[in-house]
């Protein structure tokens, strides 16, 4: 399972993780059923402690996303909304945004002038 | 390309038809044979064992099992009807098994044919077992050469790809990859003999001396199977990381620095010289598992071949990492 990480993203090191595990499922690199590898494999691969990466999990399964059988690991429930992921991704932005001094209409307005760049394009 | 869908049905028919064969055509000849039939030969040629008909059938049938299970498991479950070799291989077994278990039979039924009690069945010596022996050999051989037809397919996603990068890495961003490969097979004999050697060491039955070596024997084989029973491998910025087993332990890393390139090969036991870890001129591999493999090459030329699953977006991982270290360097 392949993750990325923002090393610019203020948010906690969990929520991130979460993040970058609940996008991978959603774009299909791990489907429902398969098994996610060992918090420890994820945690020893980012360089975070394990109980950290536990916690990204954890909050996974809250959500349904994962399930947590005993002897069997870790496995995956169902695939998360993508607009789910979507809305991690932009709270992720305006968070920043917040860091930079942006107000919310702000960014609404850089994302439209993109959106119109990218239609005018096409 | 069609011909290879004939060989599990042949496969099935075959071990059908050896397994009535087995217990249905010595019943007409039921009544010229003793009961219990002589069914056991002592290194001396004389019968020493007997058992019912009906016993000694089932056991006849169990042991045809045992022999036919693993390459018809293979051949059905398509991996062994890929490769020439593997085909060969089971089609030998099952060929030459087969005709085994049938020449066992046979070699029974004569010895005991028209006797009426079972301590005056006819010896076995090392005569009949030769034949017994050498027809099975010609039966696998034959085998063996039957399933030659259909040429070696590579699935669809196979072969040396060039190496082809995941993308660029956006800077600030971190990435890892993370995936395992298992030989179940492997976690089960290391599981099984490490309790053997825990048995061997607490239990009382044998001399001091023996139980000390057969003991510690024993435990040396089961950590080796353990060891090989899995691998762990991880790729991030600092490089590639090989962790062996369920301790992942030991861990081989390989840093980013030496890695000239990586791709995907599928490569098998039979290609590398066995299971485990395999060293070969230019080239080692660490084989687990038959298939799909990730590949690095180093900057000496060297190539290291993982047997590992996704191995795809691991080498493109790597493929990106390396980009991005050239990037910086230049």
């Amino acid at each position: 399972m392949l993750l990325t990480l923002d090393l610019n993203d203020p948010r906690p090191l969990h929520e991130q993780i979460a993040e970058a595990v609940r996008r991978a499922i959603a774009l299909g690199d791990v489907r429902p059923g398969d098994r996610l590898p060992p918090a420890r494999d994820l945690a020893a691969a980012l360089g975070v402690n394990t109980n950290t990466a536990l916690r990204a999990l954890r909050e996974l399964r809250d959500e349904g996303v994962l399930e947590f059988r005993r002897g069997r690991g870790v496995s995956v429930l169902r695939a998360p909304e993508p607009r789910e992921v979507l809305r991690d991704r932009v709270t992720a932005l305006l968070e920043e945004a917040e860091r930079y001094g942006y107000r919310v209409d702000e960014v609404i307005e850089i994302v439209r002038e993109l959106a119109e760049a990218k239609e005018g394009r096409r | 390309m069609n011909v290879r869908r004939w060989y599990i049905p042949i496969a099935v028919g075959w071990t059908v038809l050896v397994a009535v064969l087995v217990v249905v055509a010595p019943v007409p000849l039921l009544d010229r044979l003793p009961d219990p039939l002589a069914t056991h030969w002592g290194l001396s040629g004389r019968a020493d064992g007997a058992s019912p008909y009906w016993l000694d059938a089932l056991v006849m049938v169990l042991l045809w099992l045992v022999i036919a299970g693993l390459p018809l498991y293979r051949l059905i479950r398509g991996d062994a009807l890929r490769r020439r070799h593997d085909r060969r291989w089971m089609c030998a077994v099952l060929a030459g098994g087969g005709v085994f278990v049938l020449a066992l039979q046979t070699m029974t039924i004569l010895a005991n044919l028209d006797r009426t009690d079972w301590r005056d069945a006819a010896p076995v010596g090392p005569g009949t077992l030769l034949a017994v022996f050498g027809v099975s050999a010609l039966a696998g051989a034959i085998g063996w050469a039957l399933a030659r037809p259909g040429p070696d397919e590579e699935p669809p996603a196979s072969g040396r790809r060039p190496p082809r990068p995941l993308r660029t890495l956006r800077s600030g961003e971190r990435a890892v990859w993370v995936s395992s490969a298992t030989a179940g097979w492997a976690v089960t004999a290391g599981s099984g003999l490490l309790l053997l050697a825990v048995l061997l060491g607490v239990l009382p039955p044998l001399g001091t001396e023996h139980r000390i070596v057969l003991a510690v024997s024993t435990g040396v084989s089961a950590v080796a199977a353990l060891a090989l029973s899995g691998v762990r491998v991880q790729v991030n910025a600092r490089g590639l990381a090989v962790a062996f087993g369920p301790l992942r332990w030991p861990v081989r890393r390989i840093p980013l620095d030496r890695i000239d390139r990586a791709f995907v090969d599928r490569r098998w036991p039979a290609d590398v010289g066995g299971w485990g870890y395999r060293v070969r001129p230019g080239s080692s591999t660490v084989m687990i598992r038959g298939g799909e493999c990730l590949v690095v090459r180093y900057g000496s030329g060297r190539e290291l071949a993982i047997s590992v699953d996704d191995a795809e977006r691991g080498a493109a991982l790597l493929n990106s990492l390396v980009a991005e270290r050239d990037n910086d360097r230049s």
